[in-house]
């Protein structure tokens, strides 16, 4: 659906609402996948609906309806029955009131037609290209290629009507030899530059090279983690700088904000305009999204807010709100984190006796509070010694601070965009000096 | 609503585009969520979703297409991408993963309710919910409490080329309380029941039966005294595991272990694959000859039960591990097919937008003969662990480590001191050979996970794990804090 369809869409909801406490939020969508497996599609779907979703406050009181049926009786159900549980929610003085925002403007390269536009049979053939390097090199692959368009568009009845279109696009490569692993991806907006052979090509040399591994002791290792396996670490980490998790004192930044959390040369911050992760300019209150630095030097800066949070903690709105109301809190989605001067290959090269890790598996938390978090190996885990890759290993689980692994780091100077279950951001390579392996595996 | 006009216009289309096999399945779902916290109502959600997805069969690939539209146009169109799908996904083929199915069903399943959870007004639902996280602020230290309820009903109609027709209604609910106490550089959470709360298919009676009001303060009082607990200690002892926590062991060592779609590969590039294969079925000792644990997708209260699941098979009652020796695995018609045994029905979608899969279901450790408390007797230094707070293992199911929320020390049989951060570690069969006991059906609780995340895009199923306490000798303990 079209922004301006969209927009039509709230405006019909704000009538039907006819009061000044009514926000409305339509989101459509439409995603493309094409999920493979042994060198063959086994999965491949493509699904598309449009959402509304009513909010009114009433004195405080506040009630949701969603439904995708876009007809006036259905849209008038959603209001009266948003209008009917607000009636019975009890009083919260401190819910923000609506507020007037204006229309910010996409980053450029946000919305890219031709990803919007993307064929099945273009999936295809780009995962034809990843299988044919998979053959060439003995190997099978599994992963996916995927092509969406989103849109969302907020009004209110302070007079807000902000609208955004995206599209995203990515890769995810697992290239399976007899007894090893390797893996590839990419994210971004423009489905014109997906190249499946170059990433077919990184995993299966990455399977190729990890071959007969052998198993290392557990202990205190050096490690240089690329970006998919920095990038989830970071992402338990993310959570902290939420202002709902430091209000209730589950964040590790009610030690303080301004402290020194971590080394000097870490720089983290939220930015929704990077070129490699081109996001919303609003948060779903249609508040502008604001460049928020999480870590600068070291110290902890700032939280990420909503109107909620940030007229309790008397700070600036940053605009990171979820759907009102909501039980997580605000929330960083963008998270960027500054390079280094080096290359990856340069931080290999000055490493003595270190273990190369492609990305990690199933990250939970053991204490949140102290950021110690669990997970394993998988996919391209690699000896170095004398500053050379030599062998492959077998996977590992750590139990690290995730803190504590930030206080003696170094961060390489090329970042990719990275993602995972629930998380997007944009890291570099990182070489960290002690990272603790507690147990290994036979594979 | 009837779908029967829209279904046929649509496996007719996707006929005439050329598909070998189609099926439709339509889905009117409705939930609704409400969730306090600290006295403030967080989430109060009424949701309705409403469409429909096909599958098309082309040459032994599948293809899905799923829309909202319920229109003639929009059917048309959705159909004909689903035959395109496929047949994109045939143009490349280098190996075939599907065959037409054949089987025929026209029939209806409603799921046994007691109390229609319509009649109970949104007002006496927050009524609920306020006094119990209201009274899980037990103490000046419990800095957060939640309480929450949600309530699904789903109307879902399939319709395939075979001529079936099976039209379900399923009404699932689930309830739940917690309390996060924090003091100076310590932060303890306490959920209630188990992990995420109590889930079960039916209505009211699954929220009535949680019993927030009546256990809200003692989660909060527990909360406040893990902050003055000693920590628990690092080594090798014997571990009794609370009945939601043998649930979670099911759910990750076994359950996604033994989902066939995992062993063919189908997962490998995210959920991951397993360390299982088809030549083990019938001689693998998986675990003591104290663990059985079968699928039952028709059993009543059972999170995941249907009458049929989302590519029309009909539910039924099979074996994974009989006596310790695996015997079975979760499957589909695809997937059982490589086998040569047929599907036992444990295919679903998420929501009509959602292409089907394996998923667990109902997956259910069966109750011993002692009594609860007599698993303490033979311990004499141990650690018993109630209610998941952490949860990891590697992406062929082996090697994992899980942390729970609360542990007591046992000593000489008995249960004394309470620890904080308990944790175990191990290797998935060993582990189950560990097991020496588990308590008997007087504590069997059908455990419903309505979190459970798969493929891509990532698909949240409602899976259930039944399970008692059971005990587990010589495991190592402490993990994570043992630095």
């Amino acid at each position: 659906m079209r922004e301006t369809e969209r927009a039509e869409l709230a405006r019909r909801v704000l009538a039907l609402a006819a009061t000044d406490g009514c926000e409305t939020t339509v989101t459509s969508g439409a995603t493309g996948m094409t999920r493979f497996t042994q060198n063959a599609i086994h999965q491949n779907i493509a699904s598309s609906d449009t959402t509304v979703r009513v909010r009114t406050i009433v004195g405080g009181r506040t009630g949701v309806a969603i439904t995708n049926d876009l007809g006036d009786a259905s849209l008038a159900r959603a209001v009266a029955r948003a209008n009917e549980i607000a009636a019975l929610a009890p009083c919260d003085d401190a819910a923000a009131l609506l507020s007037l925002s204006s229309p910010e403007p996409a980053p450029a390269g946000a919305f890219v037609a031709a990803t919007a536009e993307t064929a099945p049979a273009a999936r295809a053939a780009t995962a034809a290209a990843i299988f044919r390097e998979a053959e060439a090199a003995s190997l099978w692959a599994a992963g996916y290629v995927t092509t969406a368009h989103s849109g969302i568009t907020i009004a209110n009845g302070a007079g807000t009507l902000v609208s955004y279109d995206g599209t995203t696009c990515g890769l995810n490569v697992k290239a399976n030899g007899r007894d090893a692993t390797g893996f590839a991806e990419y994210y971004g907006t423009d489905a014109t530059l997906l190249d499946g052979a170059s990433a077919g090509e990184r995993a299966a040399s990455k399977a190729r090279a990890g071959a007969k591994p052998q198993a290392v002791d557990p202990g205190p290792w050096t490690v240089i983690l690329e970006p998919a396996a920095i990038g989830e670490l970071l992402s338990y980490l993310t959570d902290h700088f939420s202002a709902q998790a430091y209000d209730e004192g589950s964040s590790f930044l009610c030690d303080g904000l301004g402290r020194s959390y971590v080394g000097e040369n870490v720089d983290m911050r939220d930015d929704c305009a990077h070129p490699l992760l081109l996001g919303m300019p609003f948060d779903y209150e249609g508040h502008p999204r604001t460049r928020v630095p999480l870590f600068e030097a070291g110290v902890a800066h700032e939280l990420v807010t909503d109107a909620r949070y940030a007229a309790k903690l008397g700070t600036r709105n940053t605009g990171h709100g979820l759907p009102q109301p909501d039980a997580a809190g605000p929330q960083p989605l963008h998270v960027v984190v500054a390079g280094g001067e080096k290359s990856i290959e340069e931080l290999i090269a000055e490493t003595k006796r270190g273990l190369l890790v492609s990305r990690f598996w199933y990250i939970r938390p053991v204490d949140a509070r102290k950021t110690i978090v669990t997970g394993m190996t998988r996919d391209g885990t690699f000896l170095i010694e004398n500053g050379r890759i030599v062998r492959g290993v077998r996977n590992m689980r750590f139990n690290q601070s995730i803190l504590e692994s930030l206080r003696s780091c170094e961060f390489a100077r090329d970042a990719a965009r990275t993602g995972g279950y629930g998380y997007d951001m944009v890291v570099p390579p990182v070489k960290i000096a002690s990272f603790r392996f507690t147990s290994g595996t036979d594979f | 609503m009837t779908f029967d006009a829209l279904a046929d216009r649509a496996l007719d289309t996707a006929r005439s585009r050329g598909a070998n096999y189609a099926d439709i399945r339509f889905e009117d779902c409705r939930s609704e969520r409400a969730a306090v916290r600290n006295g403030v109502v967080v989430t109060l959600t009424d949701s309705r979703s409403v469409g429909y997805g096909i599958r098309a069969l082309v040459d032994g690939a599948w293809g899905f297409a799923a829309s909202a539209r319920l229109d003639d146009a929009g059917i048309d169109e959705t159909a004909a991408l689903a035959v395109a799908i496929a047949r994109a996904g045939a143009s490349v083929a280098t190996r075939r993963f599907a065959e037409a199915p054949t089987e025929r069903y026209v029939d209806s399943y409603r799921t046994p309710v007691d109390h229609d959870p319509a009649s109970v007004t949104l007002g006496e639902r927050i009524a609920l919910l306020l006094e119990a996280e209201g009274a899980a602020h037990a103490t000046p230290r419990v800095r957060v409490a939640r309480a929450w309820i949600d309530l699904w009903h789903t109307e879902k109609t399939f319709y395939s080329t075979t001529g079936s027709r099976i039209a379900q209604t399923l009404v699932q609910s689930g309830s739940g309380l917690c309390a996060l106490a924090v003091s100076d550089g310590d932060a303890q959470e306490r959920t209630y029941p188990g992990d995420v709360g109590l889930y079960q298919s039916g209505g009211w009676e699954i929220v009535e039966a949680a019993a927030l009001r009546e256990n809200a303060a003692r989660i909060g009082e527990e909360a406040t005294q893990l902050l003055d607990a000693p920590q628990c200690p690092a080594g090798e002892l014997d571990v009794i595991l609370g009945g939601s926590q043998v649930s979670l062991q099911i759910h990750e060592s076994l359950g996604h272990a033994a989902e066939l779609d995992r062993i063919m590969g189908w997962e490998a590039n995210f959920s991951g694959t397993s360390f299982l294969s088809p030549s083990e079925l019938g001689t693998l000792r998986y675990g003591s000859p104290h663990v059985t644990i079968v699928i039952d997708n028709t059993m009543p209260r059972g999170f995941a039960t249907v009458g049929y699941d989302d590519e029309g098979s009909k539910s039924v009652v099979d074996d994974i591990v009989r006596d310790g020796v695996l015997v079975g695995f979760e499957s589909s018609r695809d997937t059982a097919r490589t086998i040569g045994r047929a599907t036992n029905a444990c295919v679903r979608a998420e929501s009509w937008r959602h292409v089907p899969m394996i998923r667990m279901c109902n997956l259910n450790l069966l109750p011993g003969n002692a009594p609860f408390a007599a698993l303490f007797d033979d311990v004499d230094d141990g650690i018993y662990m109630e209610s998941n707070r952490s949860w990891s293992i590697d992406d062929h199911r082996l090697n994992f480590q899980f942390g729970c929320q609360i542990g007591w020390e046992i000593k000489r049989g008995k249960r004394t001191r309470m620890v904080k951060n308990p944790t175990y570690a191990g290797v998935t069969p060993a582990f189950w050979n560990s097991c020496d006991a588990v308590a008997d059906a007087q504590s069997w609780v059908a455990w419903g996970t309505p979190n459970c995340g798969k493929g891509e895009p990532v698909q949240t199923g409602r899976t259930s794990q039944a399970a008692a306490p059971a005990r587990f000798r010589k495991v190592r303990v402490g993990v994570g804090y043992d630095a």
